[in-house]
């Protein structure tokens, strides 16, 4: 809580002498009290506050108390202490106390105010009072008069009809405030929540019909106010307020004031945060000077302008007050106005006199009075330096500029401060300006490179461009002057307009003298000389290598014995390429070593270096040669490699086309690895474990320039992979591509040498057999067996026994019938052939000339049965003994087995379809026994008498035409079932 | 924060677009189905509630939940649709201009309300587009038939009287004027529509002017100093 006083009383400006009486007045009545009080209490006090009035203000949620103290003498005054009690609902709840101390005179109205944190709206108060007379500077208790009666005042009264209100409403208050909001509710509804931007907010209840909320350090959220509102469970009847919180007002930071031109005082501060907000304008900033008691408004938040007095006065004490509806704040400056002093920045700049090396700056500045000086600081930015000078000014400033480049532009820039007080330099003032040309101060840096072209020397200048401190201007021209030394030929002028750098010249001859100069628009350079020789120089000198550092390349050489003028280092920048960016360095003649360094350097290339004795005749002649990398690389790319000579224990690796120039480091040497599955490696060679983690063989190859490998000790019929990679002093070549091979059989080579000329004997004979098949045909095995071809005929005939001749057929008489048993019911394939057995039936078994076992032989022609050839039998085959005996003896006399035949045939000719006939054709030429063929002696049979060779027949079953008669004999017939044609 | 103020900027810029194609203040275009299209267009824009509604509901700090509810039109304070369709042409257009000026006196008092400049300019934009709007209102009253004959203001019940009373306290003003321009923007739909309905049937205008119907005989009035004066005051110039 806290209290507000008020301006009470009027000022009464009574002379000194009516005080000086009413001060006697007071003290006589002071006493006259005290020894009232003295004499007893029992009487009330007769100055006792009356008619006591109390309004409410709820714009400020303010009680305001109004009275009066009666009893007072015309013109009597006394100190008296008001002792004021506040009670809330009821008047046993007071809930605030204080004593108010003010001057009390006749008649004389007296106020009071407070300001209530609940806002009044929500509950009753009552106030009331009592007096006494300030005796704080007597001893003893204080004597108060009786209290005036309870004032109550009440607000809700007057609210009005609608169901529900907030308070306060639009209160204004600083961030970080503790606020308490409070809803009467007329409609006794309990069931009414309160939000704090949409944040329901949990209050407490002061009455049943009032409830409150207490907000701490309320936040600013929007200048528009935060929303406060309460709504009844039931119904549209929201209602709220608007809770305006402001930010606080910051006091001015950096509050500074200064004049330029001693007219006006500029003062500048830092405002801070604003605190406008929708009910309140943002702080105001007031000025305000003690000394001369002027006060201003400033407009600007963050500056303000003061008119100074002309020459009336120096100091100056100013107070700036920012001020808004809440809060005040102050800050205080105090300064001499000489001594604030900022001037405004020099004008008129100008440059006069600028020759090539000089210039004078002329600059005004505004005046500050005729009493003052100025200092002002000058500056020159060329060349990448700075200079800087003071110069003491009055009006105008003037500085020489000496020592300048030419054709070289600058910046000048000037400022200035009181020279007799400094506070602040003025903001700078600048301009620019450029020296004139000069001629070039130095001759041109020139090389060259001499060849000879069908006969004829042609030399190729290169010159560097002269700098911007040497060419004191623009070049325009390089002037070539050759002389030829033996001055055979006249002297050749030549002029190459810039920017060329370089010219080539074809010479008459070659031992000239080279002169080149470079023009500008002033005058010429010194002139560079080369002298060329027919002598190429030594050429022979062994090149060494370098190692490049970050810095460059260290060169050195041996100084020379000869007397040399200087020496020249040359090297290309780009070696890889055809114009290689040849590139010098001129040394002088007591140099023995030097740097080269160059930001075109790049790893992983390697340059040349050239070091040149340039001779007191200007020839040049080469010293030494260097070759280096400024960083050394492993080897990116791997050799192409070429495998031959093959051999089941050997192979040859080959990588000639290798070149070890132009790889990114030295090269040292190689490493040749093999893979194979044995993991054995031989001598010469070494295990070594790759990146992943395989073991292989590895044979090392010192010399770079070894571009072979003989890859021996191998396993024939082996798996291999090799690799062939460089190896550096940075690391070796990637391990990514092994080849592959496979040794050959070891035997190969001598199986190739046998089998093919074996195969090739083979095919000989196969072709010749093939050529003369028809001969060996008829020879070995014909067709169809000619008995007058046979051999056996011819025998005979060898014989000379004409009693020999061909048996016709009819002169034959069968003497067995081999009949082929099948059992029916059963078939069986081929292969079972052998169980089924042709039975022979011996017709004639009596006959004594074929008594058994007689030297008959029984051929069987499987021409006509190629089914029956399979067999591989004769096939006389025993006779099953299970072969029923009738048929058998049917069979016994010729006439049964014509009949047998014939009937047989004629039934193959009924059932026998056409195209599934076959032939069953045995050939009989002597039976020496009865019996399979297997039996048949491994021995030839003698010829003997019944041995005879009888004609053979085939028997078309199913297109033969039966014999004529029945004297035509078979020499042996095959029975066969129906279809089947089994021997 | 740029592209909300792009998003307001640019219907008004349209709008803008479609001001020039009438000239302003002095002649009218004679086109009268071009005039309908335009006064369609620009009502569809209106009705926006990004032109205004929105804007402040975010600036007063009424865009919490429990509290935009209560963002809602009050009935009568413009009329409906339906209201709004029971009207002669001549008559919908002169209640038109009657609230659009109300309107722009609302949104003066609103101005007090608003601290941020840029919603202000907000405002201002709206305030430009409803003149451009009555203008364009004068000219369609031009060209309807009988536009000489004065005609007091037709009632059209609720909402011909809005109470312009401010309420006393912050609270219950931004409440209030969140109402109204709710309000606004859905009568300003309403009027879109009632002018689509006029695109669509052109034969009732000829139940009020059997003789010149609705566009005959239009012919393009420049306004006089004295018809400027009116308009300003709210009304269609007899």
């Amino acid at each position: 809580m806290t209290s507000v006083l008020l301006p009470l009383c009027e000022r009464n400006p009574e002379p000194m002498a009516l005080f000086s009486v009413s001060q006697t007045a007071f003290l006589l009545a002071f006493l006259s009290l005290r020894t009232y009080q003295s004499e007893g209490l029992s009487e009330p006090l007769p100055w006792a506050p009356e008619s006591l009035k109390v309004s409410v203000n709820t714009t400020c949620q303010c009680l305001h108390l109004q009275w009066t103290v009666h009893n007072l003498a015309h013109h009597q005054e006394f100190r008296m202490v008001f002792q004021i009690e506040i009670s809330r609902i009821k008047t046993s709840n007071v809930i605030w106390v204080e004593n108010y101390t003010t001057t009390v005179k006749w008649n004389q109205v007296l106020h009071w105010s407070w300001e209530s944190k609940l806002p009044l709206e929500c509950a009753k108060h009552f106030i009331r009072m009592r007096s006494a007379v300030d005796a704080a500077k007597t001893p003893g208790p204080r004597v108060w008069s009786s209290w005036s009666s309870w004032e109550e005042a009440d607000v809700q009264n007057s609210l009005g009809q609608d169901p529900l209100f907030i308070f306060p409403k639009d209160k204004l208050v600083e961030e970080g405030s503790n606020v308490t909001i409070c809803y009467v509710s007329k409609s006794h509804q309990n069931n009414i929540s309160c939000y704090l931007e949409g944040v329901r907010m949990q209050g407490e209840q002061l009455d049943p019909n009032v409830s409150v909320f207490n907000l701490n350090h309320v936040a600013f959220i929007r200048e528009t106010g935060t929303n406060i509102y309460c709504k009844p469970g039931q119904g549209d009847g929201i209602k709220g307020t608007v809770l305006f919180v402001s930010k606080v007002l910051q006091e001015p930071k950096d509050f500074s004031c200064e004049t330029q031109d001693f007219m006006t005082l500029n003062c500048t501060w830092d405002p801070g945060s604003d605190t406008g907000l929708l009910k309140q304008l943002s702080q105001s900033y007031t000025l305000f000077e003690s000394f001369s008691g002027k006060k201003t408004l400033c407009k600007p938040k963050s500056w303000c302008l003061w008119q100074v007095a002309p020459e009336s006065q120096d100091m100056y004490n100013f107070t700036l007050t920012a001020e808004n509806y809440l809060r005040k704040r102050s800050v205080h400056l105090l300064f001499n106005l000489t001594h604030r002093v900022h001037p405004m920045a020099p004008f008129n700049i100008l440059f006069k006199n600028v020759s090539a090396t000089s210039a004078t700056m002329t600059w005004k500045v505004h005046s500050i009075g005729k009493y003052y000086t100025l200092l002002c600081q000058v500056e020159l930015y060329g060349e990448g330096k700075v200079t800087q000078h003071n110069v003491s000014v009055k009006v105008d400033g003037a500085h020489l500029f000496s020592g300048l480049e030419p054709d070289t532009e600058y910046l000048a820039q000037v400022r200035c401060a009181n020279g007799d007080y400094f506070w602040k330099w003025s903001e700078w003032t600048h301009q620019n300006f450029t020296t004139a040309e000069a001629a070039p101060s130095e001759a041109p840096d020139v090389w060259r490179n001499v060849k000879t072209v069908q006969g004829r020397c042609v030399v190729t200048l290169f010159w560097k461009p002269l700098s911007k401190p040497q060419a004191h201007g623009k070049i325009l021209f390089y002037n070539i002057v050759i002389e030829y030394l033996d001055r055979t030929s006249v002297s050749e002028v030549l002029s190459i307009p810039a920017p060329a750098s370089g010219t080539e010249l074809p010479l008459n001859q070659c031992s000239s003298q080279i002169r080149i100069t470079a023009s500008n628009s002033v005058g010429t350079s010194p002139a560079s000389v080369l002298v060329v020789s027919r002598e190429p120089g030594n050429e022979e000198v062994e090149e060494e290598r370098v190692k490049g550092t970050e810095d460059g390349f260290p060169l050195s050489w041996n100084p020379q014995p000869r007397h040399v003028t200087g020496y020249l280092v040359e090297w290309c920048e780009q070696p890889r390429d055809p114009p290689c960016d040849l590139q010098w360095k001129n040394l002088g003649p007591n140099v023995t070593s030097t740097v080269v360094s160059s930001d075109a350097f790049r790893p992983g290339v390697r340059y040349n270096f050239r070091i040149y004795g340039i001779s007191t005749e200007r020839v040049p002649y080469l010293l030494a040669r260097k070759t280096g990398y400024s960083q050394e690389l492993a080897p990116s790319d791997n050799p192409q490699v070429v495998m031959t000579n093959l051999t089941s224990h050997s192979f040859t690796l080959s990588w000639k086309n290798y070149s070890t120039e132009s790889q990114t480091s030295f090269i040292q040497g190689y490493h040749v690895y093999l893979k194979s599955k044995a993991g054995r490696c031989h001598s010469g060679s070494e295990k070594a474990v790759l990146s992943d983690d395989v073991v292989c063989c590895k044979y090392k190859i010192d010399n770079p320039e070894q571009k072979t490998f003989v890859v021996e000790n191998l396993q024939p019929e082996s798996f291999y992979e090799f690799l062939v990679t460089p190896y550096t002093s940075v690391g070796e070549g990637p391990h990514d591509a092994f080849a592959k091979v496979t040794t050959p059989d070891e035997y190969s080579p001598t199986l190739i040498r046998i089998l093919l000329p074996t195969v090739f004997c083979i095919l000989l004979i196969m072709i010749t057999c093939y050529l003369k098949s028809q001969w060996m045909k008829e020879k070995c095995y014909p067709d169809i067996p000619d008995p007058y071809k046979s051999s056996v005929l011819s025998l005979i005939k060898s014989k000379e026994n004409p009693h020999l001749t061909i048996m016709n057929i009819k002169d034959c008489v069968p003497d067995s019938i081999e009949v082929l048993n099948k059992q029916e019911g059963t078939r069986k394939s081929l292969t079972e052939t052998e169980s089924t057995k042709p039975t022979y039936l011996y017709l004639l078994p009596t006959e004594k000339r074929y008594s058994s076992p007689g030297p008959c032989i029984c051929f069987e022609n499987f021409t006509y049965n190629q089914a029956a050839s399979d067999s591989a039998s004769c096939g006389h085959v025993p006779v099953p003994p299970k072969a029923p005996p009738s048929q058998l003896g049917l069979l016994t006399s010729p006439e049964n087995l014509l009949k047998a035949l014939e009937k047989n045939y004629m039934n193959s000719l009924g059932e026998i379809p056409a195209g599934e006939t076959s032939l069953n054709y045995v050939s009989q030429l002597a039976s020496p026994m009865s019996g399979d063929m297997s039996n048949l002696p491994t021995n030839p049979p003698e010829p003997a008498l019944c041995s005879e060779y009888k004609m053979q027949m085939a028997i078309p079953l199913g297109l033969a035409s039966p014999p004529s008669s029945g004297s035509s004999s078979l020499s042996s017939i095959t029975l066969l079932d129906e279809g089947e044609h089994y021997h | 924060m740029r592209a909300q103020l792009m998003w307001r900027t640019l219907p008004s810029l349209v709008l803008g677009l479609l001001f020039l194609s009438t000239p302003v203040m002095g002649s009218c275009l004679d086109k009268d189905q071009e005039l309908l299209r335009q006064l369609q267009k620009q009502a569809d824009i209106m009705q926006r509630t990004s032109m205004l509604l929105n804007p402040y509901i975010q600036s007063q700090g009424l865009d919490k939940d429990g509290l935009k509810e209560h963002c809602r039109e009050r009935p009568g304070t413009f009329p409906s649709k339906e209201a709004l369709q029971r009207l002669s042409r001549q008559e919908l257009l002169r209640a038109l201009n009657t609230m659009l000026d109300h309107v722009l006196h609302r949104l003066m008092a609103l101005q007090q309300d608003i601290p941020k400049a840029q919603d202000l300019e907000t405002v201002n934009r709206a305030k430009q587009n409803i003149r451009g709007f009555k203008n364009n209102i004068h000219c369609m009253a031009q060209l309807l038939p009988g536009s000489s004959e004065r005609t007091e203001p037709p009632p059209i019940g609720p909402g011909t009287s809005p109470s312009p009373t401010p309420t006393p306290d912050t609270f219950q003003r931004r409440l209030e004027g969140c109402r109204f321009l709710h309000g606004y923007h859905r009568f300003m739909h309403s009027v879109g529509q009632v002018f689509r309905e006029w695109a669509e049937s052109p034969s009732r205008s000829r139940r009020h002017s059997p003789r010149r119907g609705l566009w005959k005989g239009a012919r393009r009035v420049p306004l006089s100093r004295g018809n400027k004066r009116l308009l300003l005051r709210g009304q269609l110039p007899r």
